[in-house]
């Protein structure tokens, strides 16, 4: 049997990288060799990427660093599986949510939860339960169940086994509108026992839901300890808010403060995330300082390299450059490592 | 506009002009009107006049175009200004254009007047500089006072125009306003919005959806929302190489036009197989034609968001190719223009920047369905070598939606008197009296 992403010696390398639980960034060589076997892997597993880089005037023999791996673009998604091995044997198959263009999702097909899962919950947990253990998770992204092909639906429910204390819950329909009514009597037990949650949802829902706590005068205190995930989900939504707006009246709402309120960013293309690191580092390292939310920045976890490119010639762009984001992230050894995103995805929040 | 000013400061110069219209426009003669519009029009073409100079001064840098880019979008935008083409267009629209100036005979027993608004507030767009000078001109030609609110990057060729009316006839001049403000400045939209007897909107959906959720409800509300164009490229034109390319040199004119940002640009070209040129042979020629353009009119500048965009679709591409689906590309350096040869047959739009697709079919008539998808959208449409099936092809087109066919070397430039998406550019904007004593 040749070498599959099962058999591959890359796999237990990145595993052991995810359970290394030191957060610098890799040295600069280590991080380039782990993405130079990682090309070398893809492009003999997914002979179209291959033909790709071939095409871009590269191969794994003329290429050495992990900024000349020619990058593919999210849209081809949208057209073809790129993935190496067999789509038909993927263990998860997430679909985008098409608000981009709703004639075409893009599908991920993720070959190997495990290193998904392996990438996902130490950096869920860096970033959101840092002092370790379990907390009671009270979910706005809905269930798994209801949303299969919903990366973060899957990541939550996973999340949820590895890190919730049993006795929380997803309160949010298929179309991730929030059950407003269990999710407020969640909260109020909560407070009642004196147990901190972390509250987990999109934009879309949070905003939601404020909506109907303010139009019922709905407020609660959280215990001390209880945190917010909110995450992006306003894109092609018939509505949108300032971020500013939202954290306040959330935490008003809630009564949690700001400085608890934690951006997750991520995408169906990618199986690592972002977060902004406030609840690790003091504030005024996670630029809360310098200008309130729109000081805050995105971290990516070490197996995950983030370049700004200009738009049009894809040279690297130095600090505070706007353009356009290209990620290598190790994690997609079975799909596609080095992605590059489109511009309306994520205007101006560079990790 | 000055950030100062204040939605009662707006309200004042709204019933200022208005006042303006009822006094200086409304009783003036309307061959008198054309005379006056097509003097201010015609110095857009005169390169020593001052106003044309400052144009092609300005529009590169406020526009993002190129210098060449600016003359020619000048040049194709003002011959539509003067005296000759609106007077033709007012024949046009109006069998007897004196229905503008009072109650004229109209031969069904009755006598008929056509009024045009009091004030008329316009929200233009900028992708295409000078497409709110022609609606102004509209506007006026029915004797209607007029705001514009020009998109961010089209000030430049509206306010010369409203200039070059005050110096040719202050009074008409007194009866137009043009400012800028950004979204965040809703009081002054309310504003403009609730003093106006007609509105029309250029602008995306998202545009259109917002002023029209605001406008009061009995006042009327014009929209010309995005639209998608194409072309239709038929086996007679593929007969032989040297037909095939001057056609393909056509299209590559049509696409690179604007930098494809017009509503009559063509984002896609279904072309017909049979022929002795193949589609894949002739999209060489366009890929040829589209680098060529882009010397003779050099593409603007991208924003972030157009790169972005190109790079997307051209590397999501490349991967295609990369698939063997019988996908090809072509582009030229610095994102200028992209080619793409696309075996599947469908209508994708064009993310813009000169990228365009080719599409083959056995035959035209199968794209008829294949423009189910933009029906709600579809507008220009260039028709080329379909001899004797020209008639039922455009039957068709029509039934698609599809609101103009023409030429390949007419379709950036429609006349005056085209029914903009669908309607009569003067009829639109009156109101007809019937006087049956």
């Amino acid at each position: 049997m040749t070498e599959s992403v099962y058999s591959t010696p890359m796999r237990d390398r990145l595993l052991e990288l995810f359970r290394r639980e030191t957060w610098a960034p890799l040295p600069e060589e280590e991080f380039n060799d782990l993405a130079m076997d990682a090309f070398r892997f893809q492009v003999e597993k997914n002979p179209v990427y291959g033909r790709f880089v071939e095409a871009r005037g590269g191969s794994p023999g003329s290429i050495d660093r992990w900024t000349d791996i020619p990058m593919v673009p999210t849209t081809a998604f949208k057209r073809l599986p790129l993935v190496c091995g067999d789509p038909a044997s993927a263990q998860a198959v997430f679909r985008t949510s098409g608000t981009t263009s709703p004639h075409a999702r893009g599908v991920h097909y993720v070959l190997d939860l495990d290193l998904y899962h392996g990438a996902l919950l130490p950096n869920f947990r860096r970033h959101l339960l840092p002092e370790g253990g379990k907390i009671r998770i009270l979910s706005l992204v809905p269930d798994a169940g209801l949303v299969p092909e919903s990366s973060l639906g899957h990541m939550m429910k996973v999340v949820a086994w590895a890190m919730g204390d049993g006795d929380g819950g997803f309160f949010a329909g298929e179309q991730g509108l929030p059950l407003s009514g269990p999710f407020q009597e969640a909260l109020a037990r909560a407070v009642r026992e004196g147990t901190p949650v972390l509250v987990a949802g999109t934009a879309f829902a949070v905003r939601h839901w404020l909506d109907v706590a303010r139009e019922s005068g709905f407020r609660v205190v959280l215990p001390p300890g209880s945190r917010v995930m909110e995450t992006g989900g306003f894109k092609g939504r018939s509505r949108e808010v300032p971020r500013e707006g939202l954290y306040r009246e959330l935490s008003d709402t809630l009564g949690v403060p700001i400085s608890r309120i934690v951006n997750e960013y991520g995408m169906t293309e990618m199986c690592s995330q972002f977060y902004e690191p406030v609840l690790v580092d003091e504030p005024a390292a996670a630029g809360e300082g310098a200008g309130g939310l729109a000081g805050r920045r995105h971290v990516p976890p070490p197996w995950v390299r983030t370049q700004v490119l200009d738009p049009v010639t894809l040279e690297t762009l130095g600090p505070g450059g706007t353009g356009i984001l290209a990620h290598f992230d190790l994690a997609n050894l079975g799909s596609v490592c080095p992605l590059v995103e489109p511009r309306d995805r994520n205007p101006g929040a560079v990790p | 506009m000055d950030r100062a000013v204040s939605s009662k400061g707006l309200i004042r110069e709204l019933g200022a002009l208005r006042r303006a219209g009822e006094a200086h426009l409304r009783g003036r003669p309307v061959d008198e009107l054309t005379g006056i519009l097509g003097s201010v029009g015609r110095r857009f073409l005169d390169p020593d006049d001052v106003l044309r100079q400052e144009a092609l001064d300005r529009l590169p840098d406020v526009s993002g175009i190129s210098d060449r880019m600016a003359a020619a979008v000048l040049d194709g935008m003002a011959l539509d200004w003067t005296a000759e083409r609106l007077e033709a267009l007012l024949a046009i629209e109006f069998e007897d254009p004196k229905v503008l100036d009072g109650f004229r005979d109209n031969h069904a027993g009755r006598e008929v007047r056509a009024l045009g608004p009091g004030l008329t507030v316009h929200f233009g767009a900028g992708n295409v500089p000078g497409v709110s000078v022609t609606s102004i001109i509209r506007s006026l030609l029915v004797k209607s006072a007029v705001f514009l609110r020009p998109g961010s990057s089209d000030g430049v060729l509206p306010v010369l125009f409203a200039r070059g009316l005050v110096e040719e006839a202050p009074e008409v001049g007194s009866a137009v306003g043009v400012a800028h403000w950004g979204t965040e400045r809703e009081d002054l939209t309310l504003a403009a919005l609730a003093e106006a007897d007609h509105v029309i909107v250029y602008g995306g959906d998202d545009t259109v959806a917002r002023l029209r959720a605001v406008t009061p409800p009995t006042t009327r509300f014009l929209a010309y929302h995005h639209r998608l164009s194409c072309g239709l490229i038929g086996r007679d034109v593929l007969g032989d190489t040297v037909e095939a390319v001057s056609v393909a040199d056509e299209a590559a004119r049509a696409a690179s036009l604007f930098d494809q940002r017009g509503c009559v640009s063509p984002h896609l070209y279904f072309v017909e197989e049979g022929g002795a040129v193949s589609p894949g042979e002739w999209t060489a020629m366009l890929a040829r034609g589209m680098e060529l353009w882009a010397e003779r009119l050099p593409p603007g500048p991208l924003d972030p968001e157009e790169a972005a965009a190109v790079q997307q679709a051209r590397g999501a591409f490349e991967l295609r190719v990369a698939a063997g689906e019988g996908a090809q590309a072509w582009q030229g350096g610095s994102l200028s223009w992209t080619v793409l040869f696309e075996p599947e047959l469908r209508f994708e739009p064009s993310c813009m920047g000169r990228v365009v697709r080719v599409v083959p079919v056995p035959d035209l008539v199968q794209v008829l369905a294949a423009l189910g998808t933009v029906r709600a959208r579809l507008q220009t449409v260039c028709l080329e070598g379909a001899g004797d099936r020209t008639g039922s092809l455009a039957e068709g087109l029509a039934r698609m939606g599809a609101s103009r066919v023409t030429t390949l070397a007419e379709g950036p430039w429609p006349p005056p008197w085209w029914h903009h998406d669908g309607g009569g550019p003067l009829v639109s904007l009156v109101r007809w009296t019937d006087l049956e004593l």
